[in-house]
């Protein structure tokens, strides 16, 4: 059956430079073709640069940003909240998006649009208000300079209702930090690859949405059995309860055991005193509340707050994984309050904390090493674990003063100021990397190589399966599990869903067929979704490719080939580069890509209408 | 109907799971903002998620204001006469607790009518954060609200970006919902 439900079928486009705003009708092939989130993205985001000829900065206003939710979210099914914003991203200058979880997208489709999509810049700061049928741009220049948490509060009283949603950014997005991020419901990111910086290009310090419409469902009678299944499994799993109290923080634990946890900008794989920062500490210690994405059972992330010490009173939605490896152990700092501080002053001024933590990480090894002079870092010295350092070289890089100027520029624009500083920073096309060491797990390698955003971990995640099970696996095997990761990861934020009851709990990837098809009546299998889900990745590397990249560009750090971890289990553990371009070579033919990693010619016609 | 629905908002993780399964089950449609449960949030001081549900109130404000007559508590449920009703929503703005909610495409106020005595929500919740329970167990919850706010400090000091402000966490346990 084709399509019968499951979309609005209508497309918000605003210009902000004209002050309009125009709801486009969207037809069903598309909706077929690309389903939601990042695969309405890639779509728009390519029609637009090839209109511009392929010729854009990111920063400028003409850059297209889209905001796109999937046709399963905020649909009753476990974890519904996920939503793509997507762009070309400051921090790579080639295809980017960065997914939010939360209640934003589902609001957003209240609306009743499946799609959103931004251009132009506003004449002053100004803030978008979808009050369902309704657009209205609204000047608001006295958010300048307000934190993403104050103008949420700000933008609730003037608009007189707490009963929106907003997305915001700070001041790193409005100073156009090339890692700021977009903040929703106080303190939910879509953090990577920069685009926040692209709403601060826009003059765009918020888009605020307050929807009412049904969200339409083909047949919610066998929707909600479906669900009812899936929640069953959920809550019966050994691991559930586990999740819903220390969430993502029992990654921790789990990473320092394996030797896959950054520390000491990646000199280390392991933290001596990773018992003082781990999911135990923080449920002993800091956490007082749970918090869930809409429809979600598993309510990863937590809420922490400080009670006594320096730091007291400090409250964040956090920490989760990431943001507590890269700015703790990366760091050098085994102070949790410490960790919830910076976490928090990053959701404050809307900066990512992966780059973040990458950055202030290369900053202080750069120093020990004299790569970095004294003068360079404004005569204020910085080392290890040195909170007081570490946390106002933060609020520097967002504020761009003295080094935090050039800092704020990211990875790339780094190494161009130090050349030497490639050997200490850790990224892939510009994009600082994930908290999961590639070192011990070639496939992890491969993921960080090839994911069309830079080093992030979200299109393939193998680094866990290798660990457990693969260290005998085949070539052929490493491969075929990144590119089986690259289908499925991205089709879950096309569909606008959450992948980790899949990742983590193993609720079987079967389950979203079935939900595709009660939600929009179509019959699709696995297999068809997966393979739209593979043309979406065939897009995004064609808009990287006409941007410039090639083979020499899917690489990896310095340290990658060149310093293993110093201890643990994987000490003297690096990555052959034989080893590697012998994969990456198996990588393309496997994807139908020439040696240089082309995808074939003619596909451009795939994605003309 | 000796059962009450009652909140523990200390478990709630904000997922909105009850407000679908509550549209899903009196509309039919999914839609969180045709439900009869709503939780809301407040972040950061204080932090709480709250889910907001009709409480049954023996002697309800709703129907004291009812200018037909069509809200009356019978044997622990309020319930709406849907014939009598003018859809005036004075009901709505008359609840203390603001738990009864008005949509542009319905054409009467939505309170919760309990689900016959089996609530949705409560089997659904994923945190147990709403449960049914006996009407002389009442209060267990809110006397659990209170003792967790002792076990947070009364009122901290504390400094964002170097200016100081305070933090009266004991409030949580004063508010009246």
């Amino acid at each position: 059956m084709s399509l019968q439900s499951g979309y609005f079928k209508k497309h918000l486009h605003i210009v902000l430079s004209e002050g309009s705003d125009e709801r486009l009708p969207l037809e069903d092939a598309f909706l077929e073709k690309y389903i939601g989130g990042r695969g309405f993205g890639a779509k728009l985001v390519w029609d637009n640069l090839r209109k511009r000829k392929f010729n854009i900065d990111p920063l400028d206003p003409e850059n297209l940003l889209v905001v796109a939710p999937g046709p399963l979210s905020g649909v009753y099914l476990p974890a519904s909240g996920k939503t793509s914003f997507v762009t070309i991203s400051p921090a790579t200058g080639l295809y980017g998006d960065s997914s939010i979880g939360g209640s934003f997208g589902v609001e957003l489709r209240q609306t009743g649009i499946d799609v959103l999509s931004v251009t132009g810049r506003a004449p002053e700061l100004s803030v978008i208000f979808i009050d369902n049928n309704e657009t209205t741009i609204i000047p608001m220049p006295e958010l300048k300079g307000k934190s993403c948490l104050e103008a949420e509060g700000l933008i609730k009283e003037r608009l007189g209702t707490h009963a929106v949603h907003i997305a915001v950014i700070g001041v790193a997005g409005e100073n156009m930090v090339k890692f700021a991020c977009v903040n929703a419901d106080w303190g939910r990111n879509a953090g990577r690859t920069g685009i926040g910086a692209v709403m601060g290009a826009k003059n765009l310090k918020a888009i605020v949405v307050r929807g009412q419409k049904d969200i339409p469902v083909y047949d919610i009678t066998s929707l909600v059995a479906e669900t009812e299944k899936a929640c069953k499994y959920l809550e019966e799993h050994k691991y559930f309860k586990m999740w819903q109290q220390e969430g993502l923080m029992n990654v921790i634990e789990y990473a320092n055991e394996k030797g896959i946890l950054p520390a000491y900008n990646f000199k280390d794989s392991v933290f001596t005193k990773h018992d003082q920062i781990n999911g135990a500490t923080m449920l002993s210690h800091y956490k007082i509340g749970d918090s869930a994405c809409f429809s979600c059972p598993m309510c990863c992330s937590n809420i922490c707050l400080v009670k006594n010490g320096k730091y007291t009173g400090t409250v964040v939605e956090g920490p989760e994984y990431e943001s507590c490896a890269m700015l703790g152990p990366n760091l050098g700092i085994d102070n949790f309050a410490a960790i919830l501080s910076a976490n928090r002053l990053c959701d404050e001024l809307g900066m990512d904390t992966i780059s973040t933590g990458n950055i202030v990480g290369a900053v202080i090894e750069g120093y020990e090493k004299g790569i970095l002079s004294l003068t360079d870092l404004d005569g204020r010295e910085i080392t290890w674990g040195d909170e007081d350092a570490i946390l106002d070289l933060i609020q520097r890089i967002a504020y761009r003063e003295g080094i935090g100027d050039i800092l704020a520029n990211g990875a790339r624009h780094i190494i161009d100021k130090w050349p030497e500083m490639d050997k200490i920073i850790l990224q892939v096309k510009g994009l600082e990397q994930s908290a999961y060491d590639s070192r011990p797990s070639i496939s992890m390698g491969l993921a960080y190589a090839t994911s069309d955003i830079g080093a992030h971990h979200t299109r393939a995640w193998t680094i866990a399966k290798e660990m457990e099970e693969g260290q005998d696996w085949s070539d052929d095997e490493k491969v075929d599990t990144v590119i089986y990761h690259q289908k499925l990861r991205p089709l879950f934020d096309m569909l606008g869903v959450c992948r980790l009851p899949w990742i983590e709990l193993g609720l079987s990837e079967r389950h979203y067929e079935n939900f595709y098809k009660y939600v929009t009546g179509k019959e699709a299998t696995l297999e068809q979704l997966l393979e739209l889900s593979n043309d979406v990745y065939d897009l995004t590397r064609l808009i990287n490719v006409r941007l410039g990249i090639s083979r020499k560009d899917d690489s990896l750090p310095h340290k990658v080939w060149a310093n293993p971890p110093l201890t643990g289990p994987n000490a003297g553990r690096v990555i052959d580069r034989e080893d590697f371009q012998k994969l990456l070579s198996l990588y393309y033919r496997k994807r139908g890509w020439d040696e240089d990693g082309m995808p074939p010619a003619g596909i451009e016609k795939k994605f003309e209408d | 109907m000796s059962k009450k629905l009652t909140v523990i908002p200390e478990l709630c993780s904000g997922c909105s799971i009850c407000e679908l399964v509550c549209s899903i089950r009196h509309f039919g449609v999914n839609n969180p903002k045709k439900s009869a449960i709503r939780v809301l949030t407040t972040y950061p001081h204080p932090v709480l998620r709250m889910p907001i549900v009709c409480s049954q109130c023996k002697t309800p404000s709703c129907a004291q204001v009812c200018p037909t007559d069509a809200l009356r508590w019978i044997d622990g449920v309020v319930h709406l006469d849907e014939e009598n009703c003018t859809s005036c929503y004075k009901c709505v703005e008359a609840c203390p607790f603001g738990a009864i909610y008005a949509h542009e495409d319905c054409d009467l106020p939505i309170i919760c009518d309990m689900c016959s005595g089996d609530p949705e929500c409560v089997k659904k919740c994923p945190k147990g954060a709403l449960r049914l329970i006996p009407e002389a167990a009442l209060g267990e919850a809110k006397r659990l609200n209170n003792v967790l706010s002792y076990t947070q400090m009364k009122e901290i000091e504390y400094y964002e970006k170097g200016e100081k402000k305070i933090i009266h966490y004991a409030e949580i346990g004063k508010e009246e919902l």
